[in-house]
């Protein structure tokens, strides 16, 4: 299983009364384990293959290992190269952006009839109201471009590129609040521990950009509200290379990878070269992937050196650029100026770009917070959106917007006829995508004259992320890893890919 | 007939197939200790083989009488059933008769010692041989015994070999072979499950015993569909536990019949409305090139390409990505920036080195790599490209009409070059073009909105 002469031994009395006691564990695990070590052998060695599915982690490994994806991966021909997913935490309301329905006006605060609820569980926020009165959008709706498509005027910039997206209305989830049922969007379970989807594209495909991380998230400065946990861009139980790296919202997105006062550099490859002999060792000796994720990172590290200030570099951004994603993107760290990075780091080939923005929780308020949510957030989105089509990068990019639920019909507190909250809702709700693959100037799904149920076309949350892998060649139910003694995947035992969305 | 046979008798009949093979077991074994009794000039197994006579012969009668309660079931063919049914009765009677001799309860004179009880047991031999044949034929089907044989094979009637998805007859190349695999096992001409066999178009038509097997134009009045489509757990879905179900795609084939082509034996599917999904399917199974690809996309058919190439391609700076694994089709990215001004002839070694797998590169991206119209000529040679990046390089129209002869790519991205209106043509001679990237060129709003006005294909697309 290893090799004794690569351990290190050292030369501090100390050390090596530790380095006894090592040896003797060492000699029951392998000699009086006989069989379980063998079996641990295997055990580690595929632990080995597995790593090498990137090849950053292992540097020497065959050249067929760049060509030649050791998951059997991609299944068929992928139509997303990379995708930026534009995460609205929070919920927004569907029935003040997008969801238009008319009816609901003259139902003005009468109550949510029992058919229509049919016992849905609510959260505790509202579950003891009296009543559920109706509470009609108070934004007024227009339909926009060829395809028709209703949006509020909270989204003024995003009715402009109305034929680009697929909005998807008939969308529900499980969960009913925050944290779980965005760990569940992100993970596919809404208990903590499995890898989001980003670290799934990552595993499965590896990187096209080796200076890069293969996944980055961003999380605004600008929104606020529910807090974000970095496991919703955790690897869970897969390789540790593969989690996202989190770019900081601000003027410097990656501390400390400039040099220190009096340090040129000049030395740091001697440095990280020798370092890297000594994992190297320590992997031979205990065979820990982790370890080579660790060498793996430090080289990634190195490399994002020069790589990260040129990709964070707006400087040679025309103003007609900045002008287009609005004033807040000259403001590093807010949504918009998220946005225009999220189209650097594709621009890149970064694979899956992560942004999140908070604040979409209209509990009360609702309709100032959407206009205000709108407001920081609709002209980054569209000015990504028309970007990235110019450049010609729509052809093959994915972009996804969307919450972790919606938000119900009826008022939550006080309703009056400018002012009402609305509670979260996960049984019906609106997600857009475009770009790669997806049909443009599309609307699938259909939620009843309340906005409550759906009626039509309904995509649950497992569907989302089957669709969303079988747009970049991935095969969910064939995308697994071996964890705990049974393969996982990002779907679990569920999902169906939505067809009827793709091109 | 079957509604007055009571269900315990049938329950019954159903433990045949267990106890036939209680006899078969003694029988032979009886006849292999009268060998090694004979060879070993060893008369102490004689006892043991009188017992199993015994043994044999009342085992043969209990799975006669369980053998014909199962036979009341009807579903099995009359003739093979009859053979089968006398072939038994004589195996136990002749067993009886063999243990009689044996046990010396019945003596008849001339046929003393060896010869008697060797002749005896023989007989037995094959009369249990036979009958398990028969037997064995009606529950697998006449042809389950030699299917694999290494002689004789049956050639089953073999379709011509076709190359284009329209001549395909739906019935004989995609329904027929579906029911082949997963029907015909329990629903032949001889083994007729609840009456219906699925061997032939006319056993089809006549449907089971409860009525027909589908409705032609009508899938969800389909008795056999309906099963299909039910959920495994439910006690009429076919095919029944322990056999392997059908597929989406089987099923979809299976509809798409009786639906679209309204069970039409003859129909072709040039004559059908053929679904994209449906001809994708076919193409699948009858081994075609894929028109459609898994991503309703047409996917050229290529070899593998060789690891060495690769290595040298890899080695002139390109990153080579399979795009389906193990296909042979290929995204080729040059990183932008390679080449600049001060290094450009590399380009020109650099394409030369793809020449190799050209057939195999569908995905294309030279972008910011200062490709020039010459390099475009080498380009033109990658005839299976789909997808081809090669913005922000100073292309002219002339470089454009090098890769007019390449009738797959769908997304041309020409953004900040130098190419201008005159390429519209070119564009159209690009049979499958759907899209081209044009921002940051010569090219106007004015003469994009004048060319969409005339033609349909491909969308320019321009930018702010």
């Amino acid at each position: 299983m290893c090799d004794h002469h690569d351990k290190l031994r050292s030369n501090n009395r100390d050390l090596q009364g530790i380095e006894k006691q090592w040896d003797r564990r060492e000699f029951f695990k392998k000699t009086s384990l006989g069989l379980g070590a063998m079996a641990l052998g295997s055990l580690l060695q595929s632990e080995k293959l597995w790593s090498a599915v990137n090849p950053v982690a292992d540097p020497n490994n065959s050249f067929n290992s760049f060509t030649k994806n050791k998951l059997g991966l991609p299944h068929h021909l992928p139509r997303a190269k990379r995708i930026v997913y534009l995460f609205q935490s929070g919920g927004p309301s569907q029935l003040d952006l997008f969801d238009y329905k008319p009816k609901l006006k003259d139902m003005f605060g009468q109550d949510l009839p029992d058919s229509i609820r049919a016992g849905q569980r609510l959260t505790g926020m509202s579950a003891d109201q009296t009543a559920f009165p109706i509470a009609a959008s108070t934004l007024n709706f227009k339909q926009y471009g060829e395809s028709r498509a209703w949006v509020s005027d909270a989204m003024p910039y995003l009715s402009e590129v109305v034929d680009d997206l697929c909005f998807i209305k008939g969308m529900h989830t499980d969960a009913i609040n925050h944290d779980p049922a965005i760990t569940f969007f992100q993970t596919g379970s809404q208990q903590p521990g499995r890898p989001s989807i980003g670290s799934w594209i990552s595993y499965g495909l590896g990187s096209d950009n080796d200076n890069l991380p293969t996944f980055i998230s961003l999380v605004s400065k600008n929104g606020s509200g529910q807090p974000l946990y970095s496991r919703l861009w955790g690897n869970g139980f897969l390789p540790t290379e593969h989690q996202g790296v989190q770019f900081r919202s601000g003027k410097d997105p990656v501390l400390y990878l400039g040099d220190p006062e009096n340090y040129d550099g000049n030395d740091r490859r001697q440095m990280l070269d020798y370092l890297k002999k000594l994992n190297g060792m320590a992997y031979d000796a205990f065979g820990d992937p982790e370890i080579n994720a660790r060498i793996a990172q430090y080289e990634m590290a190195y490399r994002m050196q020069t790589s990260v200030p040129e990709v964070t570099d707006t400087s040679d951004e025309p103003d007609y650029i900045f002008d287009m994603y609005g004033p807040d993107s000259r403001n590093p760290g807010t949504y918009a100026a998220n946005c225009l990075m999220a189209r650097k780091l594709l621009e890149k080939d970064v694979k899956f770009v992560q942004l999140y923005h908070q604040g979409w929780d209209q509990h009360g308020n609702c309709p100032g917070g959407v206009k205000y949510q709108s407001k920081n957030t609709d002209q980054g989105t569209a000015a990504l959106i028309k970007d990235l089509k110019q450049r010609g990068m729509l052809e093959d990019t994915l972009v996804v917007w969307g919450g972790e639920f919606g938000r119900t019909v009826y008022s939550q507190g006080q309703l009056t006829e400018t002012n009402y909250g609305r509670d979260h809702h996960p049984k019906a709700f609106t997600m857009f995508m475009a770009g790669a693959g997806v049909k443009p100037g599309f609307t699938y799904g259909e939620t009843d004259d309340f906005g409550y149920n759906i009626i039509k076309d309904p995509v649950h949350t497992h569907d989302f992320q089957a669709t969303l892998l079988h747009l970049f060649g991935i095969d969910h139910e064939r995308l697994t890893f071996k964890h705990q003694g049974r393969r996982y995947r990002l779907t679990d035992v569920h999902g169906d890919v939505v067809k009827d969305i793709l091109v | 007939m079957e509604s007055s046979v009571p269900d315990f008798i049938l329950f019954l009949g159903r433990f045949h197939p267990l106890v036939v093979h209680l006899p078969i077991g003694f029988l032979i074994f009886a006849f292999m200790f009268e060998l090694y009794g004979r060879w070993k000039k060893d008369s102490s197994v004689s006892i043991g083989i009188e017992f199993a006579l015994l043994a044999g012969a009342l085992s043969a009668a209990v799975a006669c009488v369980l053998g014909y309660m199962l036979s009341l079931g009807g579903e099995y063919e009359k003739a093979m059933l009859d053979t089968h049914f006398w072939f038994g009765i004589a195996t136990t009677l002749v067993t009886f008769s063999a243990w009689s001799i044996r046990s010396g309860k019945l003596k008849i004179p001339k046929l003393r010692g060896l010869k008697s009880n060797m002749a005896g047991l023989t007989l037995v031999v094959v009369l249990v041989s036979i009958t398990g044949h028969y037997g064995g034929n009606l529950t697998h089907g006449s042809d389950y015994l030699v299917k694999y044989a290494p002689f004789g094979r049956k050639e089953k009637v073999v379709l011509p070999p076709i190359d284009k998805l329209e001549d395909a007859a739906v019935y004989d190349y995609l329904v027929n072979p579906i029911l082949d695999a997963k029907c015909t096992s329990c629903h032949n001409s001889s083994k007729k499950k609840g009456g219906l066999s699925l061997q032939d178009s006319m056993a089809i038509k006549k449907g089971g015993k409860n009525g027909e097997a589908f409705i032609a134009g009508n899938v969800a009045k389909s008795e056999m569909m309906r099963r299909v489509m039910l959920d495994p757990h439910h006690e009429d879905y076919m095919p029944p536990e322990g056999k392997t179900p059908l597929t989406d795609e089987e099923k979809s084939i299976l509809s798409f019949w009786i639906e679209k082509a309204n069970a039409d034996f003859k129909a072709k599917l040039a004559d059908v409305e053929t679904p994209e999904e449906i001809a994708s399917i076919a193409s699948n199974m009858l081994g075609l090139e894929d028109v459609t690809g898994k991503s309703g996309i047409p996917l050229p058919k290529v070899g593998l390409v060789n690891g060495e190439i690769l290595e040298d391609i890899v080695g002139a700076g390109f990153k080579v990505r399979e795009l389906i694994f193990e296909s042979g089709l290929y995204e080729v990215v040059l990183p932008p920036h390679y080449i600049d001004s001060k290094n450009g002839d590399d380009l020109d070694g650099k394409l030369e080195k793809l020449l190799p797998m050209k057939d195999n590169i569908i995905w294309l991206s030279l972008k910011d790599n200062d490709v020039q119209d010459r390099h475009l000529k080498t380009i033109g040679q990658f005839v299976n490209l789909q997808k081809v990046e090669l913005e922000k390089n100073p292309i002219t129209d002339l470089g454009i009409a090098e890769i007019t002869g390449i009738q797959s790519i769908t997304g041309l991205n020409l953004y900040q070059t130098k190419i201008t209106a005159s390429s519209f043509d070119n564009f159209i001679k690009m049979k499958g073009l759907e899209r081209v990237y044009a921002w940051g060129t010569a090219i106007t709003e004015d003469e994009v909105a004048r060319f969409a006005a005339k033609q349909n294909r491909p969308t320019i697309i321009m930018g702010m």
